[in-house]
């Protein structure tokens, strides 16, 4: 039986009619079509599906959609600024080599966010806990890292 | 070089700004009007006759578009040697066999109706150990081969077998020799985008195939050889990529999964796509495969190398692809790392009831170098010399002309093992037997095309429109590894344009020439190549308009500020500088002559050359437009498995320093050196990542990564349990860039997409040992051997 | 896959409540086990009962010992600095469980709940003498951790009973825990197997001298040996093994064996011996029975060591990693 719902996804507020069985990430995929937000594995083991509920970072794969009732969820397509100016990450990231194949990316890019909402001034070792979550084949997370630095650095100025 | 404006910049990668946005469409989210989405069911047995498949219920779930099963298509082999059909319809010779196939409305249903199919099964033995399988008396795989001759082994009838000089010989004359066993197992590729594909076919049977394969021109014939085998004769194909989530090897085949998605469409007439979950990307899709050798090398009293002898034994699984090629590449540092007159090498493809295999970043190289490299620390103790000069005196040289036939170019081998010793701290750290430990080893890759189709040629268009931007249609492709921004540095240098200028299409029949796919760190040289040529037509093409125009142009404007300004004085110009195009340079959209660059009057900006070169009266027109086709200059491997199949080799080294744990095995590393010979390194930024990215696989080869077999079936078919290194497990590793231009190279550049895989594993095993004293020469190197090892010598 | 309706009960009676009327019912916290367990077609519930709006199960109290509802996740438990001094082994377990995304959603009740023999948790609990708070329609009971676990992931609940919260006894100065969890890679795993111990020490003053042992040890012989030498006593100790059997289990005999004795390189390797020998492990994909066995008396040790740490330098966040 569907339901409605009202939550806010990317400042913006949404009602929508859902299945209680769907997760939040098929609602943003295959309803909402904000595809940004990746399915790498579909059980909680990858962290491409990635996004940022009430500022925390949730893999929204496992996460039953009627909980993000009432909630602020924010994926991939809301970090830029509504005039297509890049958020400090996404320009760290193509800045610094931090992305190849760019299917973690989304994920990855949300992991840091949620890092640098609440830290402005991260350690080497906050960031790699804050993506360990994130599983990257292409860069070994040298490069990731560093640009989570260096966006974490500009967002200081 | 001269004055180079953008190679060897860090160029951003601006071009793949969606894939920061979320903008990007990757298969996941390519859709067409009315598809439909394909599940498949696969054999619950490593081995058994299927003696009824009933589809009925499935049939009958709403939003099921079409079931099949290996009796309702043509009974048509595909694959490498023939040796598979798209849908089992008698026998299954492995878990992952397709069985039968449906298309619905949505992968949920389709997945439904899966548990709808009633297939009963009669279990036949099976085989699953090479060794094992390879005995006269082993249940056989196959039954027949692809034409219905009847077979009677389970060994490959694949002629992998070199040799040079005289190994006998040499053995006897040999001061030292050292005999190791080793062992590699099956890595799954891990693409982080799951494989997939959408098949449509139009009202004429013309298929248009939306696939991730990196080489489109081999899947489009392929496809075409396929459809003409069921009947659909000169259809028109067209191959295209989506943005691809990764490759390392798996879209080097076309999968059976590819077969069916075309069947499923042809079946329903409607856009069937296949998307594979992550479970069936590990049970599923072909991994590298699993490897055993024999390997045997001697020395003389100095040191030098007199002989070296490989046998290798692969297990096949129960199809072939591309897996059982690799020995064509184990052959590179089998035969040609470090200098060794005498070299026999065999390798055998056995047929079993496990996984079949593909191909994965470095082709063979990885497992061949693990077994090479671990026996020449061996046999340098042996001989009481240090692991890194018995490599320095072996080394290859410039010049040199290996016993397969391989021609050595630029080879940097000593800087790149030099190197790491300083950085590694090698002489300081080397031999103290405490708990810690340094060890390397160096690699041998093609880095200038690999000839392994009669062509190893790629091609490429560059049209330049009147407002100035750059078109450049390739037949090559991208999975992440960054060419649009590589290929657009090396276009903006050759044609004198911006890399922002340059827009790039890649991976699409339509529009691309032929090429021979985007694999064996080839295509930053081999497309490369292409493209300086394409670029320099361009830009003579240009200078050649701007020797007519820009004294039209310039005539004509100082002709207005006459009539604006009647004290306007003409200045006295020296037409005869802008009168040939070698007198003019093309730079950063600047056309000037080659004496005065910075000339007040003759510098112009080359949109305005374009414009009149195009709107002029009617039959002079010109537009800006180039095309070259290159293949390189190489040889194919000849019968005796020689030949110089690459234009150039790219050379590297990886030290390694690790701690190892003695009461639990556990292995840390410590510091991680990756030197590597790139020739030029036309982006210094993402050469880092592929090293980087590289090495990082190589640990996961080396210390975590493999795909555990129980009698024939992935039981660790997920990310929990196949165990690639997350962002926690610090490798603390430091890519270095050794440079020495290659002639052959664009701008010098030699490939180095595969190469930083290669020495890593080897090098830990080899510190593990100089840490504590025990060889694990059997992949992954695991806590449970490390301890086993140590107990067994009694620590 | 089947549906399901999914419920959002605002009190705990209202949960409980729902539970009795509902067919064929789970309840569900962070998700992060029930939603994968649903989706891998395991777990087909026609009801999921949602905690994650029950106010009631959401609190941490630290006066005199820790009440800690059933809801707190994950993170909120690696993050609490008063908890990662005085509890150190349950932020040890809380912090390397899955993922930064699975820690902000997973809850410790879920984790206790779903009893799985390798929840990262349940030693640091056992060794913490903690008790699990039940609430059923009948009212309130409280069950010792220990006995809590049944079997592999089954646990003393009655139908529709939930699990409220957890109390922990208050320690003293003189005790010290931590949980190591022995794994292939150091997030998003399993572990091969995990170990948590709590030491309470006899102290007299003398022990802040085994400081720098600690401060400087590049191996562990050298701590045991200033232990040693100080004199130091066990009070009382508690271990706890994951993996090692169908449920994460105390070793009592080890615990016994070492209660009020000196400190000693021979103490610490016999609770280890003894340890393992209460130890059943297994061959899996993840680790071999043998080597599990021989890490049950390495990581007891370790485990022990770094408890007794954790009393002599409290404020110490750098613990020596290679104790060997």
């Amino acid at each position: 039986m569907k339901k409605e719902m009202v939550f806010t996804l990317n400042n913006e507020e949404v009602i929508v009619e859902v299945d209680p069985k769907w997760t939040l990430l098929y609602l943003l995929r295959e309803v909402l079509e904000l595809t940004g937000t990746k399915e790498g594995c579909g059980v909680g083991e990858c962290g491409a599906c990635t996004v940022i509920v009430d500022g925390e970072a949730v893999n929204s794969c496992l996460y039953p959609v009627l909980e993000a009732e009432g909630k602020k969820v924010v994926t991939i397509e809301g970090v830029a600024s509504s005039d297509g100016t890049l958020h400090p990450l996404q320009q760290a990231f193509i800045d610094n080599n931090g992305v190849q194949c760019g299917y973690c990316t989304s994920g990855m890019i949300m992991s840091a966010k949620a890092l640098l909402d609440k830290k402005a001034d991260p350690t080497e070792e906050d960031i790699r806990t804050s993506i360990a979550g994130n599983i990257c084949r292409c860069t070994g997370y040298v490069q990731i890292v560093e640009s989570v630095q260096q966006a974490a650095e500009r967002m200081k100025k | 070089m001269e004055n180079l404006l953008y190679i060897g910049k860090d160029i951003p990668r601006t071009a793949e700004i969606d894939k920061v946005t979320g903008r990007a469409v990757y298969i996941d989210e390519y859709k067409r009007p009315g598809m439909l989405y394909g599940k498949i069911l696969y054999s619950q047995y490593a081995h058994a006759r299927i003696k009824s498949i009933n589809t009925e219920k499935a049939k009958r779930l709403p939003g099921v578009r079409a079931v099949i099963t290996g009796y309702d298509i043509p009974d048509v082999r595909v694959g490498f040697l023939g040796d598979q059909a798209v849908l089992k319809r008698d026998v299954v010779r492995q878990f992952r066999d397709e069985v039968a196939a449906v298309a619905a409305t949505s992968p949920e249903i389709a997945q439904e109706a899966l548990k709808l199919i009633e297939v009963e099964y009669e279990p036949l033995p099976a085989i699953f150990d090479p060794i094992e399988a390879m005995k006269p008396d082993a249940p056989l795989v196959h039954e027949s081969d692809a034409r219905g001759r009847p077979l009677r082994s389970n060994i490959l009838p694949l002629p992998w077998k070199f040799s040079a000089g005289d190994v006998e010989k040499a053995r006897q004359e040999s001061a030292h020799i050292v005999t190791d066993s080793v062992t590699t197992t099956w890595i799954n590729q891990c693409c982080m985008g799951t494989s997939g594909c959408v098949a449509e076919f139009d009202s004429n049977n013309n298929l248009t195939y939306c696939g991730q394969t990196n080489v489109i021109f081999g899947a489009k014939q392929r496809i075409a050889t396929y459809l003409k085998n069921i009947g659909l004769k000169g259809k028109k194909i067209r191959v295209f990529n989506p943005v691809v989530g990764g490759s390392f090897g798996t879209k080097l085949d076309t999968d059976i999964y590819e077969f069916i998605c075309i069947q499923l469409a042809l079946k329903t007439r409607k856009p069937v796509k296949i998307r594979f979950t992550r479970e069936e990307e590990f049970a599923v899709l072909p991994p590298r495969q699993a490897a055993r050798f024999t390997v045997e090398q001697g020395c003389d009293k100095n040191g030098l190398l007199t002989f070296r002898k490989v046998e290798a034994i692969l297990d096949n699984g129960a199809y072939t692809s591309w897996g059982a090629t690799t020995p064509s590449v184990m052959m590179l540092p089998i035969s040609s790392m470090y200098r060794v007159p005498n070299v026999s090498f065999q390798a055998t493809c056995v047929y079993t009831n496990n996984i079949y295999s593909q191909a994965m970043r470095g082709y063979g190289n990885p497992q061949a170098a693990f077994a090479v490299e671990t026996s020449m620390d061996h046999l340098a103790e042996k001989a009481g010399i240090d692991p890194a000069e018995f490599r320095l005196i072996n080394r290859n040289h410039p010049g040199d002309v290996t016993p397969m036939g391989l021609k050595i170019t630029t080879c940097p081998l000593e800087q790149c093992i030099t190197t790491v010793k300083e950085k590694i701290k090698w002489d300081e750290k080397r031999g103290k037997r405490n708990g810690r430990g340094v060890g390397m080893a160096s690699l041998i890759h093609v880095a200038g095309g690999a000839r392994v189709y009669l062509s190893d040629g790629t091609g490429i268009r560059i049209k330049v429109n009147e407002d100035g931007e750059v078109d450049v249609l390739s037949g090559s492709t991208d999975q992440g590894q960054g060419s649009p921004t590589v290929i657009a540095q090396i276009i903006a240098e050759a044609t004198g344009f911006r890399p922002e200028d340059v827009n790039i299409v890649f991976g699409d029949t339509a529009l691309g020439l032929w090429d021979a796919g985007t694999h064996a760190s080839r295509h930053t040289f081999v497309a490369g190549n292409a493209a300086v040529r394409a670029g320099e037509m361009v830009k003579r093409q240009i200078l050649e308009m701007a020797v007519q125009y820009i004294p039209k142009l310039l005539k004509r404007s100082l002709k207005q500020q006459k009539k604006k300004n009647p004290d306007f004085v003409e200045p006295v110009l020296d037409y005869t500088m802008v009168d040939s195009p070698e007198k003019l340079d093309l730079k950063n959209r600047m056309i000037f002559p080659k004496d005065a660059p910075d000339h007040p009057y003759f510098r112009t900006e080359v949109g305005k050359i374009l414009t009149s070169g195009l709107h002029v009266g009617v039959g002079e027109s010109k537009a800006v437009v180039a095309e070259v086709f290159w293949d390189p200059p190489t040889e194919m491997l000849n019968a005796e498995m020689k030949g110089n199949y690459s234009c150039t080799y790219a050379f590297g080294t990886a030290g390694v320093e690790v701690e190892v744990d003695r009461q639990t095995g556990e292995v840390k590393i410590l510091k991680l050196v990756s030197a590597h010979d790139v020739g030029r390194a036309i982006n210094p930024a993402l050469v880092r990542g592929q090293i980087y990215g590289a090495a990082y696989m190589g640990v996961g080869f080396g210390l975590t990564e493999r795909v555990q077999l129980v009698d024939g079936k992935v039981v660790n078919a997920n990310f929990r349990d196949y165990k690639i290194l997350t962002a926690n497990d610090v490798v603390p590793v430091e890519a270095v860039i050794i440079e020495d231009p290659d002639a052959a190279g664009p701008y010098g550049a030699k490939g180095i997409g595969e190469p930083g895989l290669v020495p890593t594993a080897p090098a830990i095993a080899n510190a593990i040992y100089d840490a504590v004293g025990v060889w694990i020469k059997d992949l992954p190197i695991t806590p449970e051997k490390v301890l086993a090892a140590l107990k067994a010598k009694g620590d | 896959m089947k549906g399901y309706e999914y419920h959002k009960p605002q009190t705990i009676k209202e949960a409980i409540g729902l539970m009795e009327g509902l067919e064929n019912a789970k309840y569900i916290a962070g998700g992060t086990d029930v939603m994968v367990l649903v989706k891998q077609g395991k777990l087909a519930p026609a009801n999921l009962v949602s905690l994650r709006n029950v106010g009631e199960l959401l609190y941490l109290d630290l006066q005199n010992g820790v009440k800690m509802g059933a809801r707190v996740t994950h993170t909120a438990i690696a993050n609490n600095e008063f908890v990662r001094k005085r509890y150190s082994a349950l932020p040890d377990g809380a912090g390397v469980v899955g993922s930064r995304q699975i820690r902000n959603v997973a809850t410790i009740g879920g984790n206790i709940c779903n009893a799985a023999p390798s929840a990262d948790t349940a030693c640091p609990l056992l060794v913490l003498d903690a008790k699990v708070v039940i609430v059923g329609k009948s009212g309130e009971r409280q069950v010792p951790v220990d006995d809590f676990f049944l079997g592999p992931n089954k646990v003393a609940l009655e139908k529709s009973e939930l699990v409220t919260g957890f109390i922990i006894p208050a320690f003293g100065d003189n005790t010290g825990s931590a949980y190591i969890k022995h794994a292939r890679r150091l997030a998003m795993d399993l572990p091969v197997l995990g170990i948590a111990a709590r030491a309470t020490i006899k102290v007299g003053g003398s022990e802040a001298r085994c400081k720098d042992a600690f401060g400087a040890a590049d191996d562990a012989s050298g701590i045991i040996e200033c232990l040693e030498a100080e004199g130091l006593v066990f009070e009382d100790v508690r271990i706890a093994m994951s993996v090692v059997a169908p449920r994460p289990m105390r070793a009592k005999k080890a615990e016994e064996a070492v209660r009020s004795k000196a400190i000693s390189e021979k103490l610490l390797e016999e609770i280890g011996e003894i340890a393992a020998s209460e130890s059943q492990p297994r061959d899996s994909i993840r680790g071999e029975a043998w080597y599990r066995r021989e890490m049950v008396k390495v990581l007891t040790k370790r485990a022990l060591l770094r408890s007794i740490e954790r009393v002599i330098r409290p404020d110490s966040t750098a613990f020596p990693n290679r104790l060997w």
